[in-house]
């Protein structure tokens, strides 16, 4: 197998005294789709920071092409090529359409390319042309998350860091967005981390999957196997069987296998 | 002492003068009054249930079953973790005149069923909406069950059905019933006879299905009034009941011994929170299983492999001067004015921090039984000055066989309980004989047969007395392993020695008609994934922490360790971890979280087999 393009290894990060990753390790193949899994608070969030450089693991390693980048500054980061869609998209509110996608691109000097990648981006979000001069606060939730994705996009990563991004969303909209992400993915060939709640939409997006538990990975599949699994079906999936009463509330153990 | 023939009393067994557990029961309630009874954490706030409260709720209970129909002599069954309805229903059904059963909440709906037909259950408790589920999948086939009680209606609010009924409804069912025959409690209570079926207990069968055996209420008045020949009873003895109560030792310990003593049992919210609450309530006297007190062991070894230098030396330092001690005392010796100087220096500086850590800082009496324990883990907790006892018995004998003297003796479980005789049979069985042996299996004479042979109870452990009278269990009888080359094996001994091991859960050891020993080996999670963690070995899942080369090294090395406290040929050369994490509700972990040898060489025999298969 081809080394993975991003491969975390044993990293524990903190908030304060609270330890928030437990010694996490997985892997992205290049050109491949993973997702992370997982309820509030698991540390979802908190992996996508560490990978990216917002935070620091107090242990641990990420290895992004052979090269460690743990504690390196997020922007150097990102000009390595991996990009950060926050969650909650974080567009720059007053600034326009076009300038936010500008400061995508800010530290890339080759404007033709730049010129043609913003065309790229209105191909796939071809509403963000229309709305290309108007202030990024005043779009819409689902606009907005396409902006947040164009706007990485312009930085032409290889790597993209995607933190829930149907949060918010309609499921219409939903599935826009995610046939898009696979796209980029597919005609872009950009490797795609997806942090997830909306498991449905993730599982069937992805190649691989881990769930991620208190700070901890708890299971890793292929999502065609994940989909499978018990514990899946009924506490990401909602899919409970039918019980004698015909509706069951109680929640069985999770054993993870 | 113990072989001499002994004439089993036959007079009646009494405790307060009374012959049956209704009659104990309803004597204490009138004595006591007011007094705490037990206590239960409600919305994070311990509060207590005076004994008339407790007599009021179980005659309520027992009443509403007697409107219900319930007569003498028939089965009642109890599905539900360790509350106080639990007991209420406990002594209001032996109040009525019936025969109280417990289930294991973990057991599966087919188990349930099997237990309700078996027992032919004529009503059933269970605690919530899960449990009932159990019962609705297993209805059809469970004709003979009248009713269904519910405690918890949590989620069943809009649910009808006219089997089923809330808990709250039979109560006030019952003191209806109780207004209008004011005298018919105290009738049937007084109806109770000593040699009547009190209770049904299903051995969690690790071979074939459960067996029901009968209690009488004899067997438990008997125990009762003999139970301070070992465990200490003072009323105001603070308790925390936390097992299931479906297993004798708990339900002796939590119901039936504080009948006499008074002790206030304390509920645990959960198994989970054990440790939290143990150390709310600082026990005065505790019992547990060796599961328990391997985890509260493993929790401090590892908090102390994170301590400082400094701490890990005092902790060292302390210990072995605890040791000292403790060692001193088993042989029989007081230790020196000096081992004493030092000890209470490392009780005030290390020693009592741990037992506070654990909650075990004012407890009088520390019990251990119900599965073999290591005896260094014995040796550990009297280190600390925790006066831990073993005691030995099985539900067959109702509880205690025999329970360790003031002059304690590691490695053994000390020596036959007042008034009964253990004798050891021609092929090494401990037999039982005495007023705690049960009355046989429900429907099962041919087994009853077996396992009672001229009022000598086989108990299927193998073992030896020693000079002084103390028992020496050397392992169940059917677990004794014979190798390929002939020689003898007992597997518990090293399995508990590898149970002692923070990362080892649980093991068991085969080699039965192989050349070697080998072992299976169930890893400790936490404990392990922190090892992991420290030592950046990256991991996903239970499977792939188990199959890191750090983690099989790290099991190696705690098998090579106890390895070299045995003969060559006893040593396992070969291991296998189980790669998934097990549940009480897997059919491979009795509901005390113990491998059962029998599934686990069945359920993972090409595991074993390949041990066995590389080394040809």
């Amino acid at each position: 197998m081809a080394e993975p393009i991003l491969k975390v290894a044993n990293i524990e990060t903190y908030y304060g005294p609270i330890m928030a990753i437990r010694g996490v390790s997985f892997e992205v193949p290049e050109g491949g789709i993973v997702t992370i899994l997982g309820s509030n608070g698991a540390g979802k969030t908190t992996v996508l920071k560490t990978i990216c450089g917002v935070m620091d693991p107090q242990k641990g390693s990420v290895v992004f092409q052979g090269r460690e980048i743990q504690r390196m500054d997020p922007d150097k980061v990102m000009r390595l090529g991996i990009s950060h869609v926050p969650e909650g998209r974080e567009v720059f509110p007053f600034l326009t359409v076009r300038e936010n996608l500008r400061m995508g691109a800010f530290t890339r000097r080759d404007s033709d390319g730049v010129a043609q990648d913003l065309e790229a981006v209105f191909g796939y979000f071809p509403v963000l042309r229309e709305r290309a001069d108007q202030r990024a606060g005043s779009l819409s939730g689902g606009e907005q998350q396409m902006l947040a994705i164009s706007r990485a996009l312009m930085a032409r990563p290889k790597v993209m860091l995607l933190d829930e991004p149907s949060l918010g969303l309609s499921p219409k909209l939903v599935k826009d967005i995610f046939d898009i992400i696979v796209r980029i993915n597919r005609e872009r060939g950009v490797t795609i981390l997806l942090v997830e709640q909306n498991a449905n939409m993730a599982l069937q997006t992805a190649d691989y999957g881990y769930v991620l538990e208190v700070g901890r990975i708890v299971m890793a599949d292929t999502c065609e196997r994940l989909v499978e699994k018990e514990d899946i079906k009924e506490f990401y999936l909602g899919i409970k069987e039918q019980g004698a009463r015909g509706q069951r509330r109680w929640k069985k153990r999770k054993t993870w296998r | 002492m113990m072989d001499n023939a002994m004439p089993v009393s036959v007079e009646t067994i009494k405790v307060e003068g009374c012959d049956t557990i209704p009659r104990l029961f309803w004597h204490q309630v009138g004595a006591r009054d007011d007094r705490t009874a037990f206590r239960e954490k409600d919305l994070g706030i311990w509060k207590s249930t005076s004994w008339r409260d407790y007599g009021e709720r179980a005659r309520a209970a027992g009443m509403g079953l007697v409107r219900l129909g319930l007569e003498r002599g028939e089965v009642v069954s109890i599905l539900a973790e360790t509350i106080p309805e639990w007991l209420y229903v406990d002594m209001g059904t032996m109040g009525a005149g019936g025969v109280s059963n417990g289930i294991y909440p973990t057991d599966s709906a087919k188990q349930v069923e099997y237990i309700l037909s078996d027992s032919q259950s004529r009503f059933l408790f269970v605690e919530d909406e899960e449990q009932l589920d159990k019962f609705l999948e297993a209805r059809e086939r469970c004709p003979q069950v009248r009713k269904v009680f519910v405690f918890d209606m949590e989620g069943l609010s809009d649910f009808r059905d006219d089997q089923v009924m809330p808990f709250d409804e039979l109560l006030a069912l019952g003191r209806q019933h109780q207004a209008d025959h004011p005298r018919l409690w105290e009738e049937l209570i007084a109806g109770s006879q000593p040699e009547d079926l009190a209770l049904l207990v299903y051995t969690s069968g690790t071979t074939g299905p459960a067996k029901g055996a009968m209690i009488s209420h004899r067997n438990v008045i008997f125990q009762i009034a003999n139970a301070d020949a070992f465990v200490s009873m003072r009323a105001n003895d603070e308790q925390l009941a936390f097992l299931p109560l479906c297993h004798i030792a708990e339900r002796t310990f939590t119901v039936f011994l504080p009948l006499r003593s008074g002790a206030i049992p304390n509920f645990a919210e959960s198994l989970e929170t054990v440790p939290e609450n143990v150390r709310e309530v600082a026990p005065t006297t505790f019992f547990a299983v060796p599961r328990i007190w391997e985890r509260f062991y493993s929790g401090i070894a590892i908090r102390m492999k994170e301590a400082t230098w400094i701490g890990r030396m005092a902790y060292r330092w302390a210990v072995s001067v605890g040791l000292q001690v403790a060692e001193a005392r088993l042989e029989g010796r007081r230790p020196s004015a000096l081992q004493s100087l030092l000890y209470q220096v490392a009780d005030y500086l290390v020693l009592d921090n741990i037992k506070r850590a654990i909650g075990m800082h004012r407890v009088r009496f520390a019990g251990t039984g119900a599965a073999p324990i290591a005896p260094d883990l014995i040796k550990w907790y009297r280190a600390l000055g925790v006066d831990m006892r073993e005691v030995y018995g099985q539900t067959e004998n109702c509880g205690i066989a025999t329970g360790m003297p003031d002059q304690a003796k590691l490695g053994t479980v000390g020596v036959c309980a007042p008034h009964t005789e253990v004798r050891i049979s021609a092929d090494s069985e401990i037999l039982l004989r005495g007023p705690h042996v049960f009355m046989g299996y429900l429907n099962n004479p041919q087994k009853t047969a077996e396992t009672v042979r001229d009022g000598w109870l086989h108990t299927g452990d193998v073992g030896f007395l020693d000079n002084e009278g103390y028992l020496k269990i050397t392992d169940r009888m059917k677990d004794i392993i014979i190798t390929a080359g002939g020689k003898n094996i007992t597997p518990s001994e090293m399995e508990n020695q590898l149970k002692f091991s923070p990362y080892i859960s649980d093991a068991v050891v085969i080699g039965d008609r192989r050349k070697f020993l080998s072992c299976l080996v169930m890893i400790d999670y936490e404990n392990v994934a922190k090892y992991a963690q420290d030592s950046n070995v990256p991991f996903t899942d239970f499977a792939s922490l188990c199959r890191t080369r750090e983690v099989i090294d790290l099991i190696g090395s705690e098998i090579e360790r106890v390895n070299q406290s045995f003969a060559r040929v006893e040593t396992v050369k070969k291991f296998r971890l189980i790669e998934q994490q097990l549940t009480a509700e897997d059919d491979e972990l009795t509901p005390t979280m113990k491998l059962k040898r029998k599934f686990v060489n069945e359920k993972y025999k090409s595991l074993i087999d390949g041990m066995y298969v590389e080394a040809t």
